[in-house]
């Protein structure tokens, strides 16, 4: 059981490693097979996003970061993939309050927007950029948010698989066709029995479906689906965590929407180091996005 | 001349990486999958201050995939899986070479543009086809129809590249029976006739006919498609056979009967008999003697022969008189050599020349008369191609598909060497003559003994553009014919080739892809290399006008050799229908066929109002057959003593 941890080096947990939720397909968790996969309707679009950054310069020890931000959501028909709806943003983002009013002005002389990071307590290098990619991710969540918002309205039968959590849909009109795939494993939502059963999920299968809550109170049904059968080495191996919002028909379409998932399998995106659970479609949004920036300095 | 953006819609756009870099000579490209451009397509490219002409060498398709073991786990190591639901990102990649850039100075790297199709205006200024395809009055000959994605535009050669006097000379290659050499050697000939200017002289075409009836019946029209009559539409030559064409072929063993399969009584009399007396044999007597034969004694004696023996009066030591014009007289020479240094006491020596060596050179001359009996007479009267009388815009085929090798040989040099000596003396009656050789690799291999053929060969490559006389050669493997002959040949046509043929080491200039097309090539599409395109491109061509040999014996099916009362009745009467059959039989009844044969030579040629009148003068009163008495006893006449002959075959 050691092996696999001596091999890598062990990850911190991000802010939140446990967080609560309750089961509501059954009492306890099980893992449940959800048959051959299915390709999924077409017209099904897919929405991921990048963010690149850099530091352009310090104001005394204050770090000025420039940042690109783009998401894109990519509708597949006939296995093609065409972008569909795309947001994209360049700023700057600075601790304003550290700033003087010259060197504010400076900056706003540049003609990029700019976003305030946290300022702390008192400047520290590594929190100063810590706090600016905080507002980053912020805001590729946001470009995410609006090219996922703009598909779902423009194609009303769509479905659209996005990359991690869904509860920031919750505003956006139609966001019940949202299917959330996410990657990390952070956050634990199950423990003991329950976890054991969900981390141990043989391929094709997922787990009993729970529902956690998200911020704003917004709550998700979510499960585990084993994509790939996992090694004695990492558990977490081909491993998802699908979600919708909560509303009906989201637990009730739990298997079929694990068979699309299944079905994506294939083409393996064996290009990322999480092939394993990174569904071709968002690696190629991915790619997508990152040819149509460009280089960036 | 400006050249503007059109409508012409984007197909592609050029590409640079580090590892891939645009240069001032080639360029890649990308397409969608879904493209009408191929190999050998046309392309131009719109820069922000230049555009570049260029033609597709390559083409590359790859997806994302790092390695195919994970297609292998993407589809669960089911080959017959359910197709994904997404397909891979693919690219298809295309790799150009520069045909020209506009502006051609300064010279620079293919601008990162969009790629479009060339139109029918940008493949001519491509293949910089503007200076003489359109000029006024136009000086281009077509050659075919370049197409590609829908763009379909005539491909022009330089009649002054193509005939000369800057570079001249055809080759063309490819295996037998698929790459339509024969055809397309044709399809351009007719294209020289109709549109050769004027202005640059009077021309004619030589073929030789070397196998089976390949080029027995260019008069006659051949049978053409609706989409033949539309490329030639579009090539601006009209569809129809050579209207003057004049058939050369030796007769048979018998002398009368032609060796050749133009013998359908359809036909009749449109072949002109090809026969050479001695005189004509022995100026091209070195073609007579391989390699050992080749010395200075040799040499010497023939020289001797022709200068001081034939077609002059000459007197022996021992007071015969020779009047030598024929084998015949010729051969009556030698033995009276023969016997006077026999008689003077076994000598060996004759003006200078050993008995051995005029031994051999009378073996080698006669065996001529044996092995070609038909193209070579023993009398001194011949029947030749009409040098000093050659007609614009005519073909004159000689057919020696019959004729064995060593006759084939003296054939074609002798009328090359003709050709070039009248040319030279501009009294051919054309400037310009084409000679078309099939089989080139027979007569120039790359290797094997010095002959004359090779040599003579070698010499048009090379100096025939300064006099007119232009080679079009053909060969299936261009790898096994001399690299100065197809190396001086200013144009080059490809047709199907051979794989192996494609991995000699004259063809590592063309890329993999153009390897395979080349041999992939339908019938009817070839690729040509002209000196002003910078790249060779692929073009179609239309059946010939002319009737093709296998059709041709299907319509025109040969007859079988007669009798040689018969053939000589069939001969006259080409000549004019009313001589009486009957007649002429009674004339020939009971006379020696050399004299029948010497009589038929000379009204052929004379062609004379009054054939049997004619005929029978040369002919001349029959000798009634005499018996004499038997010898008287003891008159025995005894034999000749002869020197044993070394050379004897």
């Amino acid at each position: 059981m050691a092996r696999g941890l001596a091999r890598e080096a062990a990850r911190q947990p991000g802010g939140r490693p446990f967080a609560e939720a309750r089961v509501v397909e059954g009492r306890d968790v099980r893992a449940i097979p959800v048959g051959e996969p299915v390709t999924g309707p077409e017209g099904m679009g897919f929405v991921d996003g990048i963010q690149r950054f850099a530091v352009e310069g310090h104001f005394g020890v204050t770090p000025v970061v420039r940042a690109q931000v783009a998401a894109a959501a990519l509708e597949r028909h006939g296995g093609a993939l065409r972008c569909a709806a795309r947001s994209v943003e360049e700023f700057l983002t600075v601790p304003r309050d550290r700033l003087t009013t010259d060197q504010w002005e400076a900056l706003t002389d540049v003609g990029l927007p700019i976003q305030e990071s946290d300022p702390g307590p008192r400047p520290h290098p590594l929190l100063d950029r810590w706090a600016a990619v905080q507002v980053i991710e912020q805001r590729r969540d946001r470009c995410e948010a609006d090219a996922a918002a703009r598909f779902l309205a423009a194609r009303p039968d769509a479905w659209l698989v996005v990359d991690g959590g869904v509860t920031g849909l919750a505003a956006v009109r139609g966001a019940d066709r949202a299917i959330g795939v996410v990657k990390s494993h952070e956050t634990q939502f199950l423990e003991a029995t329950d976890l054991e059963a969900a981390l141990t999920l043989p391929a094709g299968s997922r787990s009993s479906a729970f529902v956690r809550r998200g911020a704003g109170g917004v709550e998700a049904t979510s499960w585990y689906l084993r994509l790939w059968p996992w090694s004695e080495e990492d558990l977490l191996h081909g491993l998802a965590r699908v979600e919708r919002l909560t509303a009906r028909g989201a637990l009730d379409s739990a298997d079929d929407v694990s068979r699309w998932l299944l079905a994506e399998r294939s083409p393996v995106a064996d290009r990322d180091p999480r092939w394993e659970r990174l569904l071709y479609p968002m690696h190629h949004v991915e790619m997508y996005m990152r040819a149509e920036a460009g280089g960036w300095h | 001349m400006a050249l503007t953006r059109d409508s012409v819609p984007v197909i592609g756009r050029v590409v640079a990486t580090e590892t891939l870099p645009a240069s001032p000579h080639q360029f890649h490209f990308w397409t969608p999958t879904a493209t009408p451009i191929g190999i050998g397509a046309i392309v131009r490219v719109d820069g922000e201050d230049r555009t570049v002409f260029g033609v597709v060498l390559d083409a590359r398709a790859y997806s994302d995939l790092v390695t195919p073991l994970h297609e292998v786990i993407g589809a669960e190591g089911d080959p017959g899986a359910a197709a994904p639901p997404t397909r891979r990102a693919e690219i298809r990649l295309w790799t150009a070479a520069v045909l020209r850039q506009e502006p051609e100075e300064p010279l620079q790297p293919v601008p990162l543009a969009r790629v479009r199709l060339a139109t029918p205006a940008d493949v001519t200024l491509a293949l910089r086809m503007d200076a003489y395809a359109q000029s006024e009055p136009r000086s281009a000959i077509p050659v075919g129809l370049y197409a590609a994605g829908g763009t379909r535009a005539p491909v022009w050669l330089d009649p002054d590249f193509l005939l000369g006097p800057e570079s001249a000379h055809l080759n063309i290659n490819g295996v037998s029976g698929l790459a339509t050499k024969t055809s397309a050697v044709l399809f351009l000939l007719s294209a020289v006739f109709q549109h050769f200017p004027r202005g640059k002289g009077r021309i004619a075409a030589v073929c030789f006919n070397v196998k089976g009836p390949d080029l027995g019946f260019l008069d006659r029209p051949a049978a053409l498609t609706p989409q033949d009559l539309e490329m030639y539409a579009a090539l601006d030559v009209a569809p129809e056979p050579f209207d003057r064409v004049r058939f050369y072929a030796p007769y048979k063993a018998d002398g009368v009967n032609l060796n050749t399969l133009r013998t359908h009584p359809a036909l009749a009399g449109s072949v002109e008999p090809l026969v050479w007396g001695l005189r004509e044999v022995l100026d091209y007597s070195e073609v007579l003697l391989n390699r050992d034969d080749i010395d200075a004694k040799a040499d010497a004696f023939l020289d001797f022969l022709a200068d001081r023996v034939v077609g002059k009066p000459f007197i022996d030591e021992w007071g015969g008189r020779h009047a030598v014009e024929s084998f015949g007289d010729l051969e009556r020479l030698f033995r009276a050599i023969f016997d006077g240094l026999e008689a003077a006491g076994g000598r060996d020596m004759w003006r200078t020349h050993h008995v051995a060596t005029i031994r051999k050179v009378r073996n080698r001359l006669m065996n001529i008369s044996t092995r070609c009996k038909g193209l070579v007479t023993d009398d001194a009267d011949g029947n030749d191609l009409p040098f000093g009388a050659f007609e614009d815009r005519t073909v004159y085929v000689v057919d020696v598909a019959g004729v064995d090798q060593l006759g084939q040989d003296l054939v074609f040099t002798r009328v090359v060497s003709k050709l070039r000596e009248h040319l030279e003396r501009r009294d051919l009656g054309v400037e310009h003559v084409v000679a078309f050789v099939d089989e080139l690799n027979k007569y120039a291999p790359a290797d094997g003994p010095e002959t004359y053929v090779r040599k003579m060969l070698l010499d048009l490559s090379e100096r025939g553009r300064y006099l007119g006389l232009v080679l079009f050669g053909a060969q299936q493997f261009r790898s096994q014919v001399h690299r100065r002959v197809v190396g001086n040949a200013g144009t080059t046509v490809y047709g199907r080739m051979d794989m192996d043929e494609l991995a000699t080491p004259g063809y590592q200039i063309l890329s993999p892809a153009t390897k395979i097309k080349l041999a992939t090539l339908p019938k009817g599409e070839l690729m040509v290399r002209h000196p002003h395109f910078t790249q060779p491109v692929f073009v179609r061509f239309p059946r010939p006008a002319s009737l093709q040999g296998r059709q041709g014996v299907e319509q025109f099916p040969p007859v079988p050799d007669v009798a040689f009362d018969d053939a000589v009745v069939r001969q006259l009467a080409a000549l004019d229908r009313r001589v009486p059959a009957a007649r002429v039989k009674d004339l020939i009844a009971d006379r020696r066929e050399d004299d029948v044969r010497r009589a038929l030579l000379a009204t052929r040629r004379a062609r004379p109002h009054d054939v049997l009148a004619f005929f029978a003068a040369r002919l001349g009163p029959a000798v009634r057959r005499q018996t004499i008495g038997d010898p008287a006893p003891g008159a025995d006449v005894a034999p000749l003593r002869t020197v044993e002959d070394p050379y004897a075959p």
